[in-house]
């Protein structure tokens, strides 16, 4: 009888250190979790533990049901908000990269022009947003051109300081001995460059965009807020919300944090090409 | 055997690089002039294997920097066949080895050995043909397309050597180049570096820290000795060519590597 609880203990035992287990396990657990905290939603225990209702706090089945029925107008919306994300993610990061380029090739004004930059960092989207709407005001007669444009400079500002920095760090923290290398082959600045900075500084442009693809989806949300022209996911939410329309608010929610999650995978996958061979 | 020890006595002992009251003064943290090496005068001849020897903070890695002019002296003078160490090295006749692999990690093998031949401009044809030689001059043919993660220490070292004969350079500069690694690999790539020497016929300055690898590669050994850096000795290495490993075990290699035990200055390290 003991003998066959020892066994049964190792056999567990061995399961649990089998590799391919713990990589099953890694992913089955959270789907898990999220599984028995949806099925808490639907059966509104969750409602009982935050002590509130189904009007503020739809039941899934419900958000999923106006996701489906007004599929062509989030579409919409959602097209305007991925638009301004991604344009707004592509100018601040190849301008932050710019930025960093020329840091780098320029140490003395570099270091101190990143320090400037980074404190922009520090401004707030709630307060740039109202500013770029009125900044924007003579760029086109058409109010929804001028609010993209206004929001999609909200977005690359938020990028910028981001992307300079780490790309510069990329772009001088090399490998000991590797300027040495490149000076003794007579190599020049702009050979250094592109043989041993820029090809040094991809994992770090990774790194900025981890950072920089959720923030540049929650400035969109939030610019436009503050836009002139009504159109885009985070618009929604607060129109629907003003209105008390709680349900069309949480799916829109649901599909803002769809497009967050989205754009991460997309990056995450991009990195596991691009990094494969790197240690 | 000792055909190759004849030559390098009866063959006109050409000096390549002259150098002459050669110093080198930085300035600490506090200001203060701190000398790492002084009056060094020392000639060194072509296709020969001289070791500079001694304890950290000696100036042997400075004196080597500044003959590959990645350091610019504050005393005395460096030529190398006429030439100032700056020109040679825009000519780029110097092939460098430093003591970690500085490997690229986003270029396979191949790529990492022809990254000179690139800088200057030889064509893909040429370059391919150079790197495949190197290849298989340090026997690394298999591993030609590996990225530097999947290689050994003693492989990545291999690659590096490849990198710094890749253009064929006249003078090889090797800074502790086998520091890092155990001491099966660092045996076999003492065998594999004498042999490279032997067939490019190349001169090759040679860092360490180690009297016994000193003495079993070079024709000559120069002592550096510490506080301030200076040249205290420098001791000719009669043991014959080629070498072997055996020759580690005999009695003339043992007296060679007390006699540059003894040469230090201030007697023990």
């Amino acid at each position: 009888m003991s003998r066959k609880l020892k066994r049964k203990k190792s056999l567990w035992y061995r399961i649990h250190q089998n590799e391919k287990v713990q990589s099953a396990e890694t992913v089955l657990l959270p789907l898990l979790f999220g599984f028995l905290f949806m099925i808490m939603w639907q059966t509104q225990k969750l409602h009982t533990l935050l002590h509130t209702d189904t009007f503020t706090l739809p039941l899934p089945s419900r958000i999923l049901t106006i996701i489906a029925d007004n599929s062509d107008k989030i579409m919409l919306n959602v097209n305007a908000t991925v638009i301004v994300t991604l344009a707004g993610l592509v100018a601040g990061s190849l301008i932050g990269y710019g930025i960093a380029v020329l840091a780098a090739l320029f140490p003395k004004w570099g270091s101190c022009g990143l320090k400037i930059i980074a404190a922009f960092n520090a401004i707030p989207i709630v307060a740039l947003a109202p500013v770029m709407t009125n900044w924007t005001k003579d760029v086109s007669n058409h109010a929804d051109i001028r609010s993209m444009v206004a929001k999609i400079m909200v977005v690359t500002i938020v990028c910028i300081a981001n992307m300079s920095i780490n790309a510069y760090r990329g772009l001088t923290e090399l490998k000991p001995f590797s300027e040495d290398l490149m000076c003794s082959y007579a190599a020049s600045k702009r050979v250094t460059l592109i043989k041993l900075r820029l090809p040094n500084s991809v994992p770090y442009i990774f790194t900025a965009l981890k950072v920089a693809v959720p923030s540049s989806v929650i400035s969109a949300l939030v610019s436009e807020y503050f836009a002139e022209y009504i159109v885009g996911v985070g618009r929604q939410i607060r129109e629907n919300i003003v209105l008390a329309q709680y349900s069309s608010a949480w799916a829109y929610i649901v599909v803002a944090c769809l497009i967050g999650i989205i754009m991460y995978a997309v990056l995450m996958i991009a990195q596991s090409f691009m990094l494969k061979k790197r240690a | 055997m000792s055909d190759v020890m004849e030559k390098i006595k009866t063959e006109d002992r050409t000096v390549e690089i002259k150098i002459r009251d050669l110093g080198m003064t930085f300035k600490d943290n506090n200001g203060n002039d701190m000398k790492a090496l002084t009056g060094v005068n020392l000639d060194i001849y072509k296709g020969e294997f001289i070791s500079l020897l001694g304890p950290s903070g000696c100036g042997k890695t400075t004196l080597l920097r500044m003959i590959a002019d990645l350091l610019e002296p504050t005393d005395g003078s460096i030529h190398i066949d006429g030439r100032i160490p700056k020109e040679v090295r825009l000519m780029q006749k110097f092939g460098i080895v430093f003591q970690s692999a500085v490997l690229f990690d986003w270029r396979t093998v191949r790529k990492n050995i022809e990254l000179p031949l690139e800088t200057m401009k030889f064509n893909k044809a040429e370059r391919e043909q150079r790197s495949s030689e190197m290849l298989e001059m340090v026997g690394l043919t298999k591993f030609a397309d590996h990225y530097p993660v999947q290689l050994s220490g003693g492989m990545q070292q291999r690659v590096n050597i490849a990198r710094a004969l890749a253009i064929r350079p006249e003078i090889l500069l090797m800074d502790e180049p086998f520091s890092a690694l155990d001491e099966f690999t660092k045996e076999k790539l003492h065998k594999d570096l004498l042999q490279i020497w032997r067939k490019t016929n190349k001169t090759i300055i040679f860092v360490t820290h180690n009297i016994s690898e000193a003495v079993f590669l070079s024709d000559r050994v120069c002592v550096l000795s510490p506080h301030p850096g200076r040249l205290s000795a420098v001791v000719d290495i009669d043991l014959p060519r080629p070498r072997t490993l055996e020759m580690r075990e005999t009695q003339h290699f043992n007296e060679l590597v007390l006699k540059v035990r003894n040469s230090f200055e201030g007697g023990s390290l």
